[in-house]
């Protein structure tokens, strides 16, 4: 949130005080709007991608990938941006969804579109069962409970024969609603997905549920006062955040329609959804946006330096975590945020710090 | 509940013998106390006499040794702190405790999630749901009203000064409806006139509202005016109770509070 500095004059109860003061709730208010906002301007660039004529193939699956982090960054907000606690091991969750959805198509056929509801539900079981292990140990020893998990998944991956370790299980063309879809069509299915989670962590976040998680987050006494059931939402707040995930990975199998041990047990997914979500903005709808496609499009960035992909996002997540903590997200619209506030204020007659 | 349990003058919230150590410091020592339905009930003793600590047992923020804890009759010694407003009791703390860095209206907001029902409508935006979200914010915006909280409802909380963010702490009490309602030192740090005001405002709540007050406060004055009823504990253990004159005239309280203010000097 932006930090408005206010003078003591203000707290007086006269009417210019309270004009100034509504001046600046004005402002504050505008935030929020400015997070929607520049959320809705990404993903109308993101659905027009297609239509772009110098886009190619790899372009576009490149593109896929970004909204298959977008979602997985949403998914881990809700834990790590609004309920203040830290997974290290969501790749752990991509992993199910993705396999959730790979058997499911490979050997009964079912629709893309039930695969990936059934990849968002059965991560979110798994992720409430997880919840009751989790939560019973706290801060650091949390976080390496959660990368057990990672390691766990990765085992049980690499060596369950259903799962066909590296060889991997190669899935038939997409279908959705009795239909093959190509490439384009499948850009679209992830768009929607993209739509339908961005929208429901919306309603999450402005709802008493999100509320909820937010005063776990800021104050437990405050909350358990407030009559939040702590073990219930936290155990919530993990089911909801590994389904939402779940659905990013159930994208991610059917991308190249390959699942493989190489891939999902690849401990460096977990830290990529975590870091993308710190860098564009925990608490911010745009936040796992600008951090998801940040994540994926480094490496091209970086062309043949591509290798030092992980030792840019280490120096960038350095940079993130002791100059911005609220995300870039939060630093981009500090300046618009300043020129309103100023603007805002002068109009009250405040003065400006 | 039985109609007996809910008349005036009933019993409300009571404890019984409630012993509280820490180590071998024996902060609570078999105290008792009752609050009636729709009375203010004051708790007074020096600093360090265990009032904060009988409270958190009473609220079931802190474990106990032994004795026993009725609400409205029924006995709550294994309750959890996140049950007691869905009962009807609500608290405030006395070293402020809020959400920091959100507004006072969610701050407001959320003291009525035991109104909110289940948080699946909740979070799907169940039409349901969404009434009792409206509800809530009518009454955030009236309870806001009352404490005079309106021009800062888009206030970062932590950015406010201390009497402020006192007040938001009420009126999030406030929000959840309670039958009763516990304030640890209410109009601590407040200057006269934001003393005067909350002191009108308990008052107004207990007589046009109903809820029962078990108020824990160092202002003398305060206590002496609103209390319909005050116990006085020194060192954990019950020292006096009654009216406030009845304290005010007793030599042990008047001992007690010459004695914590030589310790002071
Ligand atoms: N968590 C704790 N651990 C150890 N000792 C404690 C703890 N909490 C309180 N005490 C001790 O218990 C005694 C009672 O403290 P308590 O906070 O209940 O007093 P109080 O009556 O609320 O005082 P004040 O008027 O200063 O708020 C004190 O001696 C205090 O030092
Ligand atoms: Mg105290």
């Amino acid at each position: 949130m932006a930090q408005i500095t206010q003078t003591n004059g203000l707290f007086q109860q006269d009417d210019s005080a309270r004009d100034r003061l509504n001046a600046v709730n004005a402002c504050k208010r505008r935030f929020l709007r400015q997070d929607v906002t520049a959320t809705l301007i990404v993903f109308a660039a993101l659905v027009l991608v297609p239509q772009l004529p110098f886009v190619k193939g790899w372009m576009l699956s490149q593109a896929s990938l970004a909204i298959i982090f977008i979602i997985a960054a949403l998914g881990i907000s809700i834990l790590v941006g609004y309920t203040g606690l830290v997974s290290v091991g969501h790749g752990g969750f991509l992993a199910i969804g993705a396999y959730t959805s790979a058997l499911l198509t490979k050997y009964y056929a079912v629709d893309l579109v039930v695969g990936i509801i059934a990849a968002t539900l059965v991560s979110a079981f798994f992720g409430a069962l997880l919840a009751l292990v989790f939560l019973r140990l706290s801060g650091a020893f949390m976080a390496i409970g959660t990368l057990g998990f990672a390691f766990f998944v990765g085992t049980v991956v690499n060596n369950v024969p259903i799962f066909e370790g590296r060889d991997g299980i190669l899935l038939d063309d997409n279908v959705v609603l009795g239909m093959e879809i190509g490439d384009f069509g499948f850009y679209y299915v992830s768009i929607v997905t993209l739509a339908v989670m961005t929208l429901f962590v919306y309603c999450i976040v402005n709802s008493g549920t999100g509320r909820a998680f937010m005063a776990l987050r800021d104050s437990e006494n405050a909350a358990m006062s407030s009559g939040v059931n702590r073990l219930l939402y936290r155990t919530l707040a993990f089911s909801i955040s590994a389904g939402i995930t779940g659905s990013a990975g159930a994208l991610n199998a059917h991308i190249v329609n390959y699942v493989s041990a190489e891939v999902f047990a690849d401990i460096w997914f977990s830290v990529d959804i975590l870091m993308a979500v710190v860098v564009g903005g925990p608490a911010l709808l745009f936040g796992p946006y600008l951090g998801g496609i940040f994540v994926v499009m480094l490496p091209f960035f970086l062309e043949e330096l591509a290798d030092f992909a992980f030792i840019m996002k280490g120096v960038v997540l350095i940079l993130v975590l002791r100059f911005a903590q609220q995300g870039v997200g939060e630093v981009m619209f500090r300046p618009i945020q300043n020129y309103r506030r100023r603007k805002l204020m002068e109009a009250g007659g405040a003065k400006v710090d | 509940m039985t109609d007996a349990a809910q008349s005036p003058g009933s019993e409300h919230l009571r404890c019984e013998n409630i012993r509280v150590s820490f180590g071998g410091v024996v902060a609570c020592d078999n105290l008792s106390l009752t609050v009636p339905r729709g009375k203010i009930i004051g708790l007074i003793g020096p600093n360090g006499a265990g009032k904060t600590t009988l409270f958190n047992v009473l609220t079931r923020f802190q474990e106990f040794d032994s004795g026993h804890i009725y609400y409205e009759g029924r006995q709550i010694d294994n309750s959890r702190p996140h049950h007691m407003v869905h009962m009807g009791l609500s608290r405030t703390f006395q070293n402020i405790n809020l959400f920091g860095n959100q507004t006072t209206m969610k701050n407001i907001m959320t003291g009525a999630h035991n109104l909110m029902g289940d948080p699946f409508s909740a979070m799907f935006w169940l039409p349901g749901a969404r009434k009792r979200e409206k509800e809530a914010e009518d009454r955030a915006l009236e309870i806001a009203d009352m404490l005079h909280l309106v021009p800062e409802l888009e206030s970062i909380v932590g950015t406010l000064p201390y009497g402020y963010q006192k007040r938001v702490e009420l009126a999030r009490a406030l929000a959840s409806k309670p039958s009763i309602l516990l304030l640890d030192e209410p109009v601590a740090g407040c200057n006269d006139e934001e003393t005067a005001e909350l002191k009108d405002l308990v008052f107004k709540v207990n007589r046009q509202m109903g809820v029962s007050v078990l108020l824990v406060e160092h202002d003398m004055s305060m206590v002496m005016q609103v209390c319909d009823y005050i116990y006085v504990i020194n060192f954990g253990a019950n020292l006096a109770e009654g009216t406030p004159e009845e304290v005010r005239k007793n030599p042990d309280v008047i001992a007690a509070y010459l004695g914590d203010e030589e310790d002071q000097a």
